[in-house]
């Protein structure tokens, strides 16, 4: 008797999968936050509307978790997404991603026409802008008044700031690495390690993360980090406060640009390729700001109102090339570490 | 070959043949690749990282915070391993079985609870500065080596406590009380007796934190910072950052010799105090409460400051998820335990947040079973039989500990998606990859009891008929039970605790309790993940309890209590 349940339970399993073969499947990589609390329910809703296509987010961990896995199973011969959605401008030019995506023609893509010109910055389209932002300095204005703020990189030197400035690891943050560039663009290289000589004082920590960083900023343990320039945007939608604000060097923010791509070797292009077009929709890119936290690509989608108010751009965008980048990045955070470990 | 040969080998190569597949071919091939410059194998990748003074500075300092913070886990472990062998007080055996929930914490719970409640404008500093009057906060924990320490010291004497427990247990009061009447003192017959008893649990609980400490990676990012990064910090950035598969494989087989040189150390050591002893024994207990005593005072003194260490961070995550800061106004709420149990939480995508408690435990269930069925056998190849590079081939048993998370995800990622492994892909694959992790747990806790236990029981009992098999069974199993109990409860926990492998391996509805906090806080929900990572701590702390009970019962042997 036990024996025939078991068989009734395997041939159910056994429908049960076939029955979901029926429709293809579009499997989507990206980073945990944009599936969960991102536009990716919406999404997976619009596109299985409008498409015979059954929509998989994986996202099981952050942006450079989820391409270490896409990296893996190409080299091992298996096709584990359609699309990947999450590659940083930062990353554009590296050795990593070249090869691992399609490149696009605008008449696939419709919507490509709405985006801001200056974010296409892979002109063979492999890589497609969803979404930018800025990395500021976030001050708390509670401890930091407003007329003694720091207004350059020389400023921030300034020793009444001992203490008081939360960090981001480079080796293992995106915020942190923006952080570094910035400085490299600011006082060239090397000149941007005698600046980092100068700064550790007033360093409090360099965190793993920009969570804990901000964890330890908003637990008051420094009234100021590292962090993106909607973050009183955010204080203010979520929070009901607007004490966190944003502080900018130069009269600056680091661009940081998102994309995304269509995995080579799918055989879903067709469909992957309308699942982009839809991501750069104007439905799509309206949830940008309040779910992402982050300026939208397609300039006509309306920004929500506390949004416009809040979330700073600032006048000048500092933003380092992609292939300096590729050619300088290791050799930058070796000579980072060796000055900021046990300095 | 004789009956007895082909026993043995059966015992042996059965869970070597398993390891073999799901951990030293995969990890193998990714050391041999980074060996190979220019399709022939050559050493110089290693000399060029050896010879590296920044390298060998971070490997210095990735030493030395493991050797401190498995003094400081063992200075307040071993304590507490007295408390609960020699004391009764009410609860002591449910306070037993949550001294483990500290190890299944994820880093980023155990780092929010630190810098909530030791940070420099934490909940001790602010209560202090309230009580003396104090303008500064008078300790300074955090951003320092002190704080990396205290959480490695927080993570780790539990497991000190649990596996000297399990070794106490089995101590034959006896010897202490002749020592006692030929009139020793109590320090003497410490020193003398029991110290050297204990010696086996001890060693296999400090080799077992100093490999966890070595490879320590989040917790010393967030407390210390990246003033202090570790070696493993060095991988992650190559394999993950920099896209330098080989380099990263090259200092990850550095850190393994690093780590397994000290573990041979430990086990050199472990060997040489090990002695044989009774079987499990009740001990006279004293009440915890009763007969105030100078020692009692200090006793009570040292409870209370590791309870503050213990409690303050988790009590502080829990107050965490109970408080919401909304106009600048702190409010007691159940906001975010509604936000988080609410059914339109990713409703589409992935798991809610009840079935991620679900999920953990089941792979968690899945992993332990596994793990006693390898480690069991494999503690047994260890004690019993006798071999040249014995030695070495349990220090390899601890191989899987030491490897590098990001490196072992690597590896078996590859090693998933190619025969024979691709079979065993999904729910399979990350049973596999936490037993992995998590038999060397199960073998660690066996061997030194086993290896103490006195073989006349065992002999008397195969004079008398029994099959090896069923005097192993009947004699060595219940007398070892607690020990094997310990091992399953921490081959649990490590599965618990799992995140890098599981990221690679998983599907969106399998997601495990760590990967939802960190999904929470990725979303800027700080509050939802503290109440995450709450209810991971009931639900960590319910399984538990019912493991240590039902337990007892299955490995039996309550016969045997006197």
């Amino acid at each position: 008797m036990k024996r025939w349940g078991l068989l009734f339970v395997l041939v159910c399993l056994w429908g049960g999968s076939s029955l979901a073969a029926d429709k293809p499947l579009l499997t989507v990589y990206t980073y945990d936050s944009f599936a969960s609390w991102g536009p990716a329910g919406r999404i997976e809703e619009l596109f299985e509307a409008t498409h015979d296509v059954d929509v998989q987010f994986v996202a099981l961990g952050d942006s450079r978790a989820m391409l270490t896995r896409l990296q893996r199973e190409r080299q091992a011969g298996k096709q584990g997404a359609d699309v990947f959605l999450g590659i940083e401008a930062s990353d554009l030019a590296r050795r990593g991603i070249e090869g691992l995506f399609l490149p696009l023609s605008s008449d696939e893509i419709p919507h490509l026409a709405t985006v801001s010109q200056d974010l296409l910055l892979d002109e063979t389209l492999s890589l497609v802008p969803y979404e930018h932002g800025y990395i500021t300095l976030v001050y708390d204005s509670h401890e930091i008044e407003t007329d003694g703020l720091a207004r350059t990189f020389d400023e921030l030197l300034d020793p009444t700031y001992v203490r008081s400035l939360i960090l981001e690891d480079p080796r293992t943050s995106s915020p942190g690495l923006s952080f570094l560039l910035w400085t490299i663009i600011q006082f060239g290289d090397p000149g941007y390690l005698d600046f980092w000589r100068a700064l550790m004082p007033n360093v409090l920590t360099i965190a793993g993360g920009w969570g804990e960083a901000y964890d330890l900023y908003l637990a008051g343990e420094a009234p100021m980090v590292v962090s993106f320039s909607t973050d009183t945007a955010y204080s203010v939608i979520a929070g009901g406060d607007a004490h966190h604000r944003v502080m900018l060097l130069e009269n600056q923010g680091y661009r940081n640009v998102y994309f995304m791509g269509i995995v080579e070797g799918t055989e879903q292009r067709e469909l992957a390729a309308g699942f982009i077009d839809l991501v750069l929709s104007a439905e799509i890119q309206e949830l940008i700001p309040t779910t992402e936290w982050m300026f939208p690509a397609n300039r006509e989608a309306l920004l929500p109102v506390q949004f416009y108010q809040h979330a700073v751009t600032p006048p000048d965008a500092a933003m380092m090339d992609p292939s300096e980048v590729a050619e300088n990045l290791d050799r930058w955070l070796r000579e980072w570490s060796a000055v900021v470990i046990g300095g | 070959m004789s009956p007895r040969r082909i026993h043995r080998l059966l015992i042996a190569g059965l869970p070597l043949a398993f390891l073999a597949m799901a951990f030293y071919l995969p990890v193998g091939r990714l050391f041999y690749d980074a060996l190979r410059v220019e399709g022939r194998f050559s050493l110089e990748p290693v000399r060029a990282i050896l010879t590296d003074p920044y390298v060998l500075r971070v490997i210095g300092f990735t030493a030395k915070q493991a050797l401190l913070s498995t003094l400081l886990s063992v200075a307040i472990g071993l304590p507490w391993a007295y408390i609960f062998t020699r004391y009764r007080f009410p609860g002591r055996r449910l306070l037993r079985s949550l001294t483990i929930v500290p190890f299944v914490l994820p880093a980023i719970t155990v780092a929010v609870g630190f810098i909530l409640f030791f940070g420099n404008n934490g909940h001790l500093n602010r209560m202090l500065m309230d009580l003396f009057g104090l303008s500064r906060p008078p300790l300074s924990v955090l951003y320092s080596l002190r704080g990396i320490v205290l959480a490695h010291a927080f993570y780790n004497a539990p497991l000190i406590t649990r596996l000297v427990h399990a070794q106490w247990e089995t101590i034959d009061p006896a010897y202490e009380e002749s020592a006692q009447s030929l009139g020793a003192g109590r320090l003497r017959r410490f020193v003398g007796i029991t110290l050297p008893s204990l010696m086996p649990g001890l060693m296999t609980g400090a080799a077992l934190a100093f490999i966890f400490c070595f490879l320590s990676f989040p917790i010393v990012l967030a407390l210390g910072g990246a003033r202090f990064s570790t070696v493993e910090v060095e991988i992650f950035t190559r394999f993950v950052v920099l896209f330098q598969e080989d380099s990263g494989a090259v200092l990850a087989l550095v850190e393994i010799i690093l780590s397994l040189l000290f573990t041979f150390g430990y086990l050199w050591l472990e060997g040489r105090f090990s002695r044989p002893v009774l079987s499990i024994v009740r001990h006279p207990t004293a009440h915890l409460f009763r007969r105030w005593t100078v020692g009692k005072v200090l006793l009570w003194l040292f409870i209370s400051v590791s309870g503050v260490l213990f409690l303050g961070p988790i009590v502080s995550v829990v107050v965490d998820s109970f408080t919401r800061v909304w106009g600048g106004e702190t409010m007691v709420t159940v906001h975010w335990y509604r936000t988080i149990l609410s059914p339109d939480y990713s409703a589409l995508i992935g798991t809610s947040p009840l079935g991620a408690i679900g999920n953990s435990l089941r792979f968690a269930l899945g992993a332990m079973v596994l793990a006693v069925s390898v480690g069991m056998p494999m503690a047994y190849v260890v004690a019993r039989f006798r071999f040249r590079g014995r030695r070495l081939f349990d220090t390899l048993t601890m191989a899987s500990l030491g490897v590098s998370s990001v490196a072992l995800g690597a590896a078996l990622l590859s090693a998933f998606l190619r025969p024979p492994l691709m079979l065993a892909n999904g729910v399979v694959a990350i049973i596999l990859a936490h037993s992995i992790l998590a038999y060397p747990f199960v073998v660690r806790a066996i061997v030194p009891v086993l290896e103490g236990l006195r073989r006349g029981p065992i002999e008397a009992a195969r004079t008398l008929g029994a099959s090896p098999m069923r005097a192993f069974l009947d004699v060595e199993l219940p007398l070892v039970r607690r020990a094997v109990l310990v091992g399953a409860v921490f081959a649990f926990a490590v599965s618990l605790g799992e995140m890098s492998a599981t990221i690679l391996l998983a599907q969106p509805e399998w997601k495990t309790m760590p990967l939802v906090v960190n999904d929470l806080r990725a979303a800027r929900s700080f509050g939802g993940a503290s109440a995450m990572s709450c209810l991971l701590m009931v639900a960590t702390s319910c399984a538990f309890l019912f493991i240590d009970r039902s337990g007892e019962r299955v490995l039996g042997g309550g016969r045997w209590r006197k």
